[in-house]
Parts: C-alpha cells; sequence; structure tokens
C-alpha cells in the first residue's frame, strides 16, 4: 500500500463524526465587505448576509487540515447550500462540520482524494439556518 | 417576473481581476496562494492565478438574488466547478427556468468564460411568495 493510505484511514474514521463547532458573529461591516469583495451592491446585504457569505464565517472544510498530507494541491469540486431562515446581521452563528464520506479515484494525472463535508449552521437561537455540503479534491 | 419553464433569466456579466481575487481572498478568510500568487500557482500546474469556486458562486448567487428581489426565497442553491477560470476575463452568469411546480421555482444556472464554456453549473431553487 502507498504511504498515503494513512490520512485515508484517519479521515475515514471521522466519518459521520462532528468536529469542534465554531462560533462567529455575523457583522455588518464583515458583510460589507464581503458584498464589496463579491462586488454585489444590493442594498439588502445592509440587513442580511448574502448567499454564500456562510462559508466567510468559519473555514469551509473545518478539520481537514491533515489532508493535506495527500497530493499537493486543493481542488473545490462544488458546494450545495440549504437555506431554512435568513442569516442576519447581529446573528451570532455556530458551525459544525464532519466528514461525510472519503474516497480516491484514479483521474488522467494521478490519484485523486475526494472529501465530501458537511456543515450545519445553526443561530443563536438554536434555529438550523443552513446547511453547506461540499466536495474538495486533494490532487 | 416571467417564471415560464425555458425563460432565460437576465444575465450577469461580472469583470475579476487579481485585485477582487484578493479582496475576497480576505473577506472569505481563503488565503490558499493559488489565487493571489502566480509562481505559486504555476509551481502546482496552473497557468497562473484562479478565481476562487466560491467567488463564482457568489457571483452565481447574485445572479439568482437580483433577478428575484424581494419576491420570493432562495431555498437551495447548488454549483460544480468544472474548470479553472483566470483573472481578466469577463465571466458571464445566467440562468434558465428548468421547472415550475406551484410556488416552487428550480433553475438551472451557470458560469460561462469567455469562450462561452460552461465552467461552473448549478441549480438553484426558490419560494415565489
Amino acid at each position: 500500500m502507498s504511504t498515503t493510505t494513512p490520512v485515508i484511514d484517519r479521515l475515514r474514521a471521522r466519518i459521520g463524526v462532528d468536529g469542534a463547532p465554531v462560533t462567529a458573529a455575523v457583522e455588518a461591516g464583515h458583510v460589507s465587505r464581503f458584498a464589496a469583495a463579491i462586488g454585489d451592491p444590493n442594498p439588502r446585504w445592509t440587513k442580511e448576509a448574502p448567499p454564500t457569505f456562510l462559508v466567510a464565517l468559519a473555514p469551509v472544510a473545518l478539520h481537514l487540515a491533515e489532508a493535506e498530507e495527500y497530493g499537493k494541491g486543493w481542488l473545490n469540486g462544488g458546494n450545495r447550500f440549504e437555506y431554512f431562515t435568513p442569516v442576519l446581521i447581529g446573528d451570532h452563528i455556530t458551525a459544525t462540520g464532519q466528514v461525510a464520506d472519503v474516497y480516491e479515484k484514479s483521474g488522467s494525472t494521478g490519484n485523486l482524494l475526494f472529501i465530501i463535508f458537511e456543515t450545519r449552521y445553526v443561530n443563536q437561537d438554536g434555529v438550523v439556518v443552513a446547511k453547506l455540503r461540499g466536495t474538495m479534491i486533494r490532487r | 417576473m416571467k417564471v415560464e419553464v425555458g425563460h432565460e433569466i437576465p444575465a450577469l456579466v461580472k469583470h475579476p481581476t487579481t485585485r477582487q481575487l484578493v479582496q475576497y481572498a480576505g473577506a472569505q478568510g481563503d488565503f490558499y496562494e493559488i489565487h493571489y500568487d502566480q509562481a505559486y500557482a504555476q509551481s502546482v500546474g496552473l497557468p497562473g492565478v484562479i478565481l476562487h469556486g466560491l467567488l463564482k458562486a457568489a457571483f452565481l448567487g447574485q445572479l439568482v438574488t437580483d433577478w428575484l428581489g424581494d419576491r420570493g426565497t432562495l431555498k437551495t442553491f447548488e454549483v460544480s466547478y468544472r474548470g479553472i477560470d483566470v483573472p481578466a476575463q469577463p465571466y458571464r452568469c445566467r440562468g434558465r427556468v428548468k421547472r415550475v411546480d406551484g410556488p416552487e421555482v428550480e433553475l438551472e444556472i451557470w458560469g460561462e468564460n469567455d469562450e462561452g464554456q460552461r465552467t461552473t453549473v448549478g441549480t438553484a431553487t426558490v419560494e415565489i411568495r
């Protein structure tokens, strides 16, 4: 077996297990800088967070740093957001991530490691505001 | 707002720059070097710095929220990244009504580069009030 086997095993052992939660405030200045960075002047973003802002509250792929032992770089495969209630300026959001699946595939330029992660975002009232599912690839 | 199946929603053309990539890196807190360090990007086999997938997702998010306005709510938003995109080239975001089921509307959304290749594809579902 290759020397990369242990990192896959370690990630696989975490499937379905919540990582440490991260809590952050949705600050007006942060949302305003984010909206400016994406070039979206909608005045709505003075009260509410734009759809993808949640990724700025906590690292997208929480607790996946050890996957960097595999390959030489990251690719983002995709993201799926599910929204339940708007994220408003002043909210305190707790993000909790977990690994949903890990598998290796052979590609045209070598092996790839796919890590499917899920993060759920809960506000200060204990309401799940959104969920994010994503695919991060090590190549 | 037209919500007939097949109707194409107004396109949104973005003009990303290297400056915007740095701005976005700071705002998201994603400091992966492939988005601002040309030498690093080339060392991992890229042509140069590339757009963050999530920046392209944000562009497509704007496409949908601009179209929707306050007439409904975004329920799901899904994108797959099929190719890399570089700054200093226009990035065209487009969408089309794919399904209408009572108040629920599904849009096919995509982002295309200057050659018309769809480098990001996805789906958004909204609930019209």
